[in-house]
């Protein structure tokens, strides 16, 4: 009975798994992308250690996501400009629009995961580990890495289609990403003990819900821009 | 005529609400008392600023009590009326307070048959030398307070901080309610947009938005004024920790719409234009509501409603002030509405003109 349900659902999967492993092969051969996004992470650390010495957990807190936040951006900013136009067209005449945005969401949320990992590695590494709850904060770091690249990924689309795209990345999806932020310093606040706080399952709960709704926009919304 | 009804309307409406909103009076209120802290033992006599007051034409004399709770209550040793917003009232502190505090505020209550009630929270604070609430109970001259006058007239409530500029609620609040709708107004064009493919759709989304922000400044504007006069210079205004929802979401509006106007200068072709701006303005919006379940949960908010500041709800928003303040919501949304029109009708001319001559 589920048989003609399935089969395009399945295709779907299908059709978002190729392209994340064509996207897995191209960052493969180039290695363009983590490299960069590790080297700015890398000398913003020393940065921060150099001129800091000592890091309070306070300055740690906000510096950490300051950082990610701008390593992320940059990361997700070129997922729809470095293919060029004829392939875009290519892909929009065989796939899925939905498969697109998946697929670039879904690889994009795996990248951010590496990067704010290596994030809290190299704060770890030079300016010490503030972190007192390990599971809240990695729960906080896979969670703000959902939220922010689904809003990311989505603005990239939108801001690829103009030329002066990594301005308009910037500006437009900053404002977007305020109340994952806020939500995420609070709860990485909280790991980290600079405040107790019995209601942090509210903060986990409302940013599921962002994750979520965004991401029920993005998917809503794309095939409006892949129409082009 | 039939449809430019709402136009008139709205003028109507706000011209309404800046007569009743700026002229209607103040209750009656007390602005400050001094000395506000005395030693336990003391004869003290107070000087009180009363505000919109006549105490002289009082016909029956004026009475006070320094309050403690509920049921306690002293009355006052003697009250010299000096003129109609002055007044000097002596109480007599006992020895001994029926409390374990070293420190207890008192209310200052007013009454008279002209002004009605009026009170000052925390108008005096009372240090005791030692503690020994047993004593204090015997000590204690009880008097409760009866009778009460009210005020007649039609009259604003008086808060002591705000004083006067309660009235900006019908700008400064209801500007913001009108900016929420005028940005619901312009995602719904975006959504229609996306429906039809009509360029008028998306020019009515660019002039619903335009305008939004504008009321969004002015409200911006008159927060920080209103700031400025009750909380004092020293408050920032961009302090996300501190601010509130509306507060928050108008700074975070500011920037999102702001972006889109951007957006919108990137691309030269009109139908991409007007796709790519109004999925972004859907997608924004969605993200500005979130905002709604975030800043509660930051920390204290000097707005209304939180850290025993007035809000909009239970007896800060009298029935008087309703009165005035739905109307101001109502009249400024409609304004907005004929603006916003006013400005789609001229980006459609100028898109028009620009077909047949530039072209």
């Amino acid at each position: 009975m589920l048989g003609w349900l399935s089969l395009p659902v399945m295709g779907l999967i299908k059709e978002t798994l190729a392209l994340m492993r064509k996207d897995l092969l191209l960052e493969w051969r180039g290695k363009y992308a983590l490299s960069g996004i590790l080297l700015y992470v890398f000398s913003t650390v020393f940065i921060i250690y150099t001129s800091f010495e000592e890091v309070e957990p306070k300055a740690w807190n906000t510096l950490f996501w300051v950082v990610l936040l701008f390593a992320s951006i940059s990361a997700i900013v070129k997922s729809f400009v470095q293919e060029n136009s004829p392939r875009q067209l290519y892909y929009y005449s065989l796939t899925n629009p939905i498969a697109v945005i998946l697929s670039k969401t879904l690889y994009n949320i795996g990248l951010l995961m590496v990067v704010s990992l290596l994030t809290w590695a190299c704060f770890a590494l030079m300016a010490g580990n503030a972190v007192k709850d390990n599971s809240q904060f990695f729960l906080a770091l896979f969670l703000g890495s959902v939220g922010l690249s689904i809003t990311f990924t989505f603005v990239a689309a939108i801001a690829g289609k103009a030329d002066h795209s990594a301005t308009l990345q910037a500006i437009m999806s900053f404002p977007l990403v305020l109340p994952i932020l806020l939500t995420l310093i609070r709860l990485s606040a909280n790991a980290l003990r600079l405040e107790q706080d019995s209601s942090i399952s509210d903060d986990i709960a409302i940013l599921a819900g962002i994750d979520l709704l965004s991401l029920g926009m993005a998917l809503l919304l794309f095939p409006f821009l892949w129409r082009e | 005529m039939k449809n430019h009804w709402w136009k008139a309307l709205g003028v109507i409406i706000l011209l309404y609400t800046f007569t009743a909103g700026m002229l209607l009076p103040l209750k009656p209120g007390i602005v400050a008392v001094n000395p506000s802290s005395v030693r336990t033992g003391d004869t003290v006599t107070l000087s009180v600023q009363g505000y919109n007051t006549f105490y002289t034409q009082s016909k029956t004399p004026v009475r006070a009590w320094l309050k403690l709770d509920e049921q306690r209550a002293l009355a006052a040793k003697d009250i010299e009326v000096i003129s109609d917003n002055a007044l000097r009232v002596s109480f007599d502190i006992p020895a001994h307070l029926p409390v374990s505090r070293r420190v207890q505020d008192f209310t200052l209550l007013l009454d008279n048959d002209v002004d009605g009630a009026s009170v000052l929270p925390s108008a005096l604070l009372v240090t005791q030398d030692s503690i020994q609430p047993d004593r204090g109970e015997t000590l204690w001259v009880n008097s409760p307070i009866t009778d009460l006058h009210e005020k007649s007239g039609i009259t604003f409530p008086f808060r002591n901080i705000l004083a006067e500029t309660i009235r900006n609620t019908y700008f400064h609040v209801a500007l913001w309610f009108a900016m929420l709708f005028l940005f619901i107004g312009g995602v719904s064009s975006s959504v229609r947009y996306l429906a039809g493919n009509d360029l008028d759709a998306d020019y009515r989304a660019q002039a619903q938005t335009t305008v939004g922000l504008i009321f969004g400044l002015l409200g911006l504007i008159t927060g920080i004024i209103w700031a400025r006069n009750t909380w004092g210079a020293g408050y920032k205004f961009w302090n996300l920790r501190e601010v509130d929802v509306k507060q928050a979401m108008t700074m975070v509006a500011l920037f999102v719409y702001l972006a889109y106007f951007v957006l919108r200068m990137a691309f030269e072709d009109a139908e991409r234009k007007a796709r790519l701006s109004a999925v972004y303005n859907i997608f924004a919006f969605v993200a500005l509501i979130s905002l709604i379940y975030v800043v509660p949960r930051l920390t204290d908010s000097l707005h209304p409603g939180s850290g025993g500041n007035p809000a909009l709800g239970g007896e800060d928003l009298d029935n008087t002030m309703r009165m005035i303040f739905y109307p101001a919501i109502i009249g400024w949304t409609l304004l907005g509405f004929w603006m916003a029109q006013l400005y789609y009708r001229l980006i459609r001319a100028q898109m028009h003109l620009e077909e047949s001559v530039g072209v």
